[in-house]
Formats: C-alpha cells, sequence, structure tokens
C-alpha cells in the first residue's frame, strides 16, 4: 500500500507539471467560458426551433443536458492526453529502465499511474463542473440531486475509459500508436459502430460504451443523441436504464483493466 | 552478497539474445562484462534487474528470484542500465526520494539524498527539472538512482558513456571505491576500463559466456623487448615463451616467480632487454573470440 501511494504521488506531480495538463485547463477554461457566455445570451432568448414559450423547467432541463451533453466529451478527450501515453511513454521515453529496477511489483506501477490519470482528468471534469454549478444556479436559482448522479457517472466513464486507454498504451511502444488507436477505437469502432447498428438494424446498441456512457447526460432528459431510434423523453432516464449503463461501464472497465495490467506485467523493454 | 545465474536464455522469436548462460558471483568485487554491439551483455543485465523477464533460466539474488519476488529481490540491487531517462517535470531531489522510498527507507531519507548528490557531484542541479538536464547529468543522477539504499549489488551497464574524460576518470575511482565493499557488475565496450576496475572479466559473444577469466587461464605474462637474434632460452623459472615479430617475446613464468627472477635467467641467455612489462593479453583473446 505505501509504495502504490509513493507511485500516485510521484505520478499525479509529473502529470499536473506537464504541457499536457495545463492545455488541457486552457481548453477546460475556453470550452467552459464560452458555454457560460451561450448561456447567458440564450436563456432568455431560445432559438425558434424549440419553441417560442418553453416552461421554465423544461428550460431548465434542457440547459442541463446541453452542458452535460458537452461534459461527456471532456472525459474521452483527456483520458487521451493523459491516458494514451501513459504506459508506452515508459518505453519510447525510457523511463521503464529507471523505474523497473526499482523494488515495486509492476501492477502497482500500473494501479498508481492509472489513479493519477484518473485524479487529473477529474480535476479537468471539476473546474468545468464548477462553472456548470455556478452558472445553472445564477439562471435557475437550484441544482438538482441529479446533477450528482451525473458527475457519479461520468466518475465511473472516466475510470472505464481510462481502462481501455491504459489497456492500448499497455499493447504499444509508441505513443503515437496508443494516440491513434485510442481515438480509433473511441470515434470509429463505438461510434461509428453504433450508428450503422442504428441504421442497419433500428436498434441501439447499448452493450457498447458510448451508448452506455450517454447516461451521464439522459439522466436529465431521456434522449440519446447519437440514435435514430431513441423514443426520446422530457423525463429523466429510469433506474432500470441507468443501472444496466452502469454495469455495461463497469464489465469494459474490469475486463480492460486485468487485460491491461497483464500485458503490462508481460511487457518487454526492448 | 550473492547473483547465481541458471540457464538463463532469452530469446525474441527464433533470435537467441542469451542462450543458457550460467553464472555465480558472490561480492565484494567487480567483474567485467566485455563483448561486442549485440553480444547479449545488457540483455543480461536487463534479465538481472528485471527490465525484461526471461524465457528459460531464473536469476536468483540473495536466493530470491528476480522474475516471481522483485519486490523483495531487488531491495538489494541497484541499477544503471542503459542510458535512463527521467520523468520530465520532476527533479533530481524528487527521483532520488521516490527511489529512496520504495527501497524502504522510511527516516533520514534527506541525509541519504545528500549523501548520493554528494558523492555523485550532481548537487548543483539536484533541485532542476530533469527535462532540463544534459546526458551527463542524467546518468550521474542514475548512478545516484542505482546507489540509494546502498544495494549489495550495483549492476552498471555503460556507466561512463556520455561523460566528459573527468567524468568518466570520476566514476571509474568511484567503482573502484564501492568495489571494495560491493559486488559490481560492469558491462563496457572498454577493455582498459574492465582491466583498470575488474577483478573478473567475461566476455559474451552471440548470447553465450565465452570467457571467465576465473575458469579461464589467467596467468601472469610478462612483455619483453629486446635486440638482437633470438636463439632460445634455458630456464627452470619460464613455463613458456611465444616469440613475436623477432624482437618481442611474451613469457610465462612459472608459478610465484618474481619479475627479477625471469630478468636475471634471460640476462644469463645473452638476451638484450630493453625492456621488460607486465603483458595484458585481455583484448588479444577478446579480438580471438569475438572474430
Amino acid at each position: 500500500m505505501g509504495n502504490l501511494a509513493n507511485v500516485y504521488v510521484q505520478y499525479v506531480k509529473n502529470y499536473y507539471r506537464s504541457k499536457s495538463f495545463y492545455l488541457m485547463l486552457t481548453l477546460i477554461l475556453v470550452i467552459s467560458v464560452l458555454m457560460t457566455y451561450f448561456s447567458l445570451k440564450y436563456v432568455n432568448d431560445l432559438p425558434a426551433f424549440l419553441g417560442k414559450n418553453v416552461p421554465f423547467h423544461v428550460k431548465k432541463v434542457l440547459f442541463y443536458f446541453l452542458w452535460a451533453f458537452v461534459l461527456i466529451n471532456i472525459p474521452v478527450f483527456s483520458s487521451v492526453f493523459f491516458g494514451s501515453p501513459a504506459i508506452s511513454s515508459e518505453i519510447e521515453n525510457r523511463t521503464a529502465y529507471y523505474i523497473f529496477p526499482l523494488p515495486i511489483n509492476r501492477y502497482k506501477l500500473y494501479i498508481g499511474k492509472y489513479l493519477s490519470a484518473f485524479t487529473v482528468t477529474f480535476i479537468i471534469v471539476l473546474i468545468y463542473s464548477a462553472f456548470e454549478v455556478i452558472i445553472l444556479h445564477y439562471l435557475f436559482g437550484s441544482i438538482p440531486i441529479s446533477f450528482l448522479y451525473s458527475i457519479g457517472l461520468l466518475a465511473i466513464f472516466i475510470f472505464t475509459i481510462l481502462s481501455i486507454t491504459f489497456m492500448i498504451s499497455s499493447i504499444f511502444n509508441k505513443n503515437t500508436y496508443a494516440y491513434i488507436t485510442v481515438f480509433i477505437i473511441y470515434y470509429i469502432v463505438f461510434e461509428a459502430g453504433s450508428l450503422i447498428i442504428n441504421l442497419l438494424y433500428k436498434i441501439t446498441p447499448i452493450y457498447l460504451l458510448n451508448e452506455a456512457a450517454d447516461i451521464v447526460e439522459k439522466v436529465y432528459l431521456n434522449i440519446n443523441t447519437s440514435s435514430f431510434v431513441s423514443t426520446p423523453s422530457l423525463a429523466p432516464a429510469d433506474n432500470s436504464e441507468i443501472y444496466t449503463s452502469i454495469l455495461i461501464m463497469i464489465i469494459y472497465m474490469i475486463i480492460s483493466f486485468v487485460a491491461g495490467i497483464i500485458i503490462f506485467e508481460r511487457k518487454e523493454v526492448s | 552478497m550473492e547473483i547465481k545465474i541458471n540457464n538463463l536464455t532469452k530469446r525474441y522469436g527464433k533470435l537467441v539474445a542469451l542462450n543458457k548462460i550460467n553464472m555465480e558471483a558472490s561480492g565484494p568485487g567487480c567483474i567485467a562484462i566485455l563483448g561486442p554491439n549485440g553480444a547479449g551483455k545488457t540483455t543480461m543485465l536487463k534479465l538481472i534487474s528485471n527490465i525484461i523477464k526471461p524465457t528459460e533460466g531464473s536469476v536468483l539474488i540473495n536466493n530470491i528470484n528476480v522474475s516471481d519476488y522483485p519486490e523483495r529481490a531487488l531491495k538489494y540491487l541497484g541499477a544503471l542500465i542503459e542510458q535512463p531517462e527521467f520523468y520530465y517535470y520532476l527533479n533530481g531531489y524528487e527521483i532520488l526520494r521516490f527511489a529512496a522510498k520504495v527501497k524502504g527507507i522510511k527516516n533520514n531519507i534527506d541525509e541519504e539524498i545528500k549523501r548520493l548528490a554528494d558523492l555523485t557531484d550532481i548537487k548543483s542541479y539536484l533541485y532542476r527539472k530533469t527535462g532540463t538536464y544534459s546526458r551527463g547529468m542524467k546518468q550521474r543522477l542514475a548512478l545516484a538512482v542505482a546507489m540509494v539504499g546502498n544495494p549489495e549489488i550495483i549492476i552498471l551497464d555503460e556507466p561512463t558513456f556520455g561523460l566528459d574524460p573527468r567524468g568518466m576518470a570520476y566514476i571509474r575511482d568511484l567503482i573502484k571505491d564501492l568495489s571494495r565493499e560491493k559486488l559490481i557488475i560492469l558491462s563496457t565496450h572498454l577493455i582498459y576500463e574492465a582491466r583498470e576496475v575488474s577483478n573478473r572479466t567475461l566476455i559474451i559473444d552471440h548470447g553465450e559466456i565465452k570467457y571467465d577469466s576465473i575458469k579461464n587461464d589467467n596467468k601472469k605474462r610478462i612483455l619483453v623487448t629486446f635486440d638482437g637474434p633470438f636463439n632460445g632460452i634455458k630456464s627452470d623459472v619460464i613455463e613458456d615463451i611465444k616469440n613475436l615479430d623477432g624482437n618481442k617475446m611474451i613469457i610465462t613464468p612459472v608459478e610465484s616467480v618474481s619479475n627479477y627472477d625471469i630478468i636475471y635467467d634471460l640476462i644469463k641467455n645473452n638476451v638484450k632487454i630493453k625492456s621488460v612489462q607486465e603483458y595484458d593479453d585481455l583484448e588479444e583473446k577478446y579480438i580471438s573470440i569475438t572474430s
């Protein structure tokens, strides 16, 4: 346990001092400021296609939904920044030659780095969430309990997407390959895959990670933004849908986490 | 301090990088490993320090298997393998502090870091981010990391690489000092470096140990240059004579005979001696083994 804590602290320090962290921080501040600007501008002047006299409670849910819609994409970008090179960089940057001969089990290195990547990703998410809370509280005077649900669900999604990213990073010895593969897996295999299945079979493939992760925004409005065959509802997703999505994310998380550790244990520095 | 290597084999597909190596060593002392590029020197050191896993065989450090129990075995070991890099945004102090903590040092970590910073001469840039270090600075920091916790066994893979001549001399002196108390396993391309710092030499080629100075003939030899013809020598103190290019000969004395006795006998045999020096045939052996 002591060594795991030492590994965690070392990697958190290295992450939060890195250029990637400051680049991601800048990006998130720009996105947050833009969301703030558009929220303040359009709260009393909704586009015509949404209707003229939108009731206050619907408007409130709609703005929560829009903020959550952006929120769900942040972990994907953050995990690409922090997770993709996490293991491959040990080989490419030759830090493995320093860290592997130290008396520490590799799985502890893996878990320590994984938790530190989660920490910095969650910090980025919390910065955006802080903007979300302040602006929406200012506009609507309250924060619903579903906001806490969505942050909790997002934490599970971050753990899951980082598990997959770390597993892919363990396979490669070059950061570039890891970056490209993570992008391909998430945006082609998952996103395009769910689109194709939607179009061909008229079903929403809930077992794909991106579909399961949509639960973060669906706790506000039960609309699947990436699906053509959804059953849109202004009511939030029901509990069974939330539990199913959580279960799917956890299955992805566990399988990829275990696979990643096994690959890392057998990793050759050559 | 003891290291045992049993049938150690490393294969990459069809390529055999290391083939059933067996070796035992106990300290203190310094073992130099010589060999051409791709001979298997670094592979052997990587296996000892758990950077890669063996295909077959085992490495035991103080009778603990490195692959099976790295956390226990590697506590006795410090390693500088190839030219390591460090986490770019951490400084030298943080790198050493982390190494000290995982090696189980709980108290006096700062004193340990100060000792190592003095020993490897890295004090002036200890608090700079390692991403700003030069090659030589990183090499010194890597040496300091290898010595954290005063390990019994230190593995050094070309430790003078990237250092200026002053730095090289400093590191060699340091290795000589360390080998009085510890077991040092040193890989080098430089025969004179091996000769200067080690008391045992291995030559590795094509993944096999082809020469081990403790197993092979390690007799003292003397190189004599002389004027005039060579007409043979009769002597009770000389075991063997090899005449080289006319006016040089290599003499293998009978064991425990001094150089003075040899010189006396040469003069008795009317050899006009120009010079006498210790002859080290390591370079000759290296070339004949690896060619």
